[in-house]
């Protein structure tokens, strides 16, 4: 019995099926048994069976570390936290001033009474006090001494803190210019020492075609059966 | 116990964010295998695979799960390995071209089969040669060569018959087999 050699043989999708064990029983004794006739559709079938065998030979292993950024839908945060952060994110003297107005929040509703006379600052810590109706004067005053000794205070800071920043804000750029001005001296450098082989490499030729140019065809002729392309020794080219 | 990937998308969608990573840590690993093979280039492909994972992020709640998450994740990849393509310049490389370009891999010759430099040198010319395929062809080769999908889950990823999947796989072989057969078999 002769075997069908026809390459146009039109069982593409049954060998496919068959190929990748994608098949019903009753398709898989037809194609087995076709194959054994076929000349064209076994041989293709080993051809596409080595096919499979080297593309498996491509693995990849590594992993491309995908990280999605997941900001669209946080979940909400508390206010607490909020706040927390905004602390931790604010400089110094806001610090500094939150600290000292919840110290006198605290003292005032504690009954402290702070005076700022002769003797100096004067506190007097008596809790839960309340004053009595001839005392008003008196704390009216000193509340309004106390008041202007605490404005200056702050005052006193937001201008040492404004000059602290100021001052670092100075150093950062003076370092950020020396270093941009070593970077341009660097690549200053670079460009120097390329400009420098361009020229040199531009002269070697210049050379070279000048020294073509002032052959004829017999040092030509000569000089390549002598001393390969161009003739030149290498004492000439290298001269300068 | 492991959560399914449905699982996982209901609790993104509930507030959780970061089990999103989750799915992200589960299907990396495909995603940039089917985009390294499918676009050849390493950074492209990293590139493509992060942009699979942020539009599946933000087209969640698009996903009405009647499809694998697996199915849907493929074709968003699909579809950005394929602009990625038409951007390019169209250069199919012709059976010749690639007969001259892979004449150092006959070098393979030499060397003994199985050995890690014969590998190499194989998974060089397949990279090479699936890359002058059309992208048709590429796309269900390496769906089913790389990622054991059935054909008829290629045939859902992609939107079309399962003749049509079967013969790009058959037509796409026997491309292969004239641009590798110069390479002997590993066994």
């Amino acid at each position: 019995m002769s075997k069908n050699t026809n390459d146009n043989c039109d069982r593409h999708e049954m060998l496919i099926s068959y190929l990748y064990d994608e098949i019903s029983n009753g398709d898989r004794l037809e194609i087995e048994a076709h194959l054994k006739d076929c000349l064209a559709c076994s041989g293709e079938l080993a051809g596409f069976r080595s096919v499979r065998n080297k593309l498996q030979q491509w693995q990849v292993d590594e992993l491309p570390g995908i990280r999605v950024v997941s900001t669209a839908r946080e979940s909400p945060r508390r206010l607490m936290d909020v706040l927390r952060e905004l602390f931790d994110l604010s400089p110094l003297w806001v610090k500094a001033v939150a600290g000292l107005v919840t110290a006198v929040l605290v003292l005032a509703v504690l009954g402290t009474h702070i005076g700022v006379g002769r003797d100096g600052v004067v506190v007097n810590l008596d809790l839960l006090r309340r004053s009595g109706p001839g005392d008003t004067s008196t704390h009216d005053r000193s509340g309004e001494e106390f008041r202007a000794q605490v404005k200056s205070l702050v005052d006193d800071m937001i201008l040492e803190s404004e000059r602290r920043q100021q001052n670092e804000t100075r150093a950062q750029l003076v370092n950020l210019e020396s270093q941009l001005r070593d970077s341009h001296s660097a690549d200053l450098a670079k460009i120097l020492t390329r400009i420098h082989e361009q020229r040199t490499m531009l002269h070697t030729l210049e050379r070279d075609i000048d020294r073509r140019e002032g052959l004829d065809l017999t040092d030509i002729l000569f000089s390549s059966t002598v001393g390969g392309e161009g003739g030149a020794p290498a004492s000439q080219s290298g001269s300068d | 116990l492991e959560l399914s990937d449905s699982q996982i998308i209901e609790r993104t969608l509930n507030g959780e964010p970061d089990a999103f990573n989750v799915l992200v840590r589960r299907w990396e690993r495909q995603i940039y295998g089917l985009t390294l093979r499918l676009l050849g280039r390493d950074e492209e492909a990293r590139d493509a695979t992060q942009e699979t994972f942020l539009s599946a992020y933000r087209n969640l709640p698009k996903f009405r799960g009647e499809a694998k998450f697996s199915s849907w994740i493929y074709r968003i990849a699909l579809n950005i390995c394929n602009t990625k393509l038409k951007s390019r310049s169209r250069v199919i490389i012709s059976l010749e071209q690639e007969r001259e370009m892979s004449g150092f891999e006959l070098q393979a010759e030499t060397e003994d089969l199985g050995s890690p430099i014969h590998r190499q040198q194989v998974a060089r010319a397949v990279r090479r040669a699936l890359q002058g395929l059309p992208s048709e062809m590429r796309q269900v080769i390496v769906m089913k060569e790389y990622d054991g999908l059935k054909f008829a889950e290629i045939a859902e990823i992609l939107g079309i018959p399962l003749s049509t999947v079967k013969t790009r796989m058959y037509t796409g072989l026997a491309e292969l087999r004239k641009r590798l057969e110069h390479l002997r078999d590993a066994m």
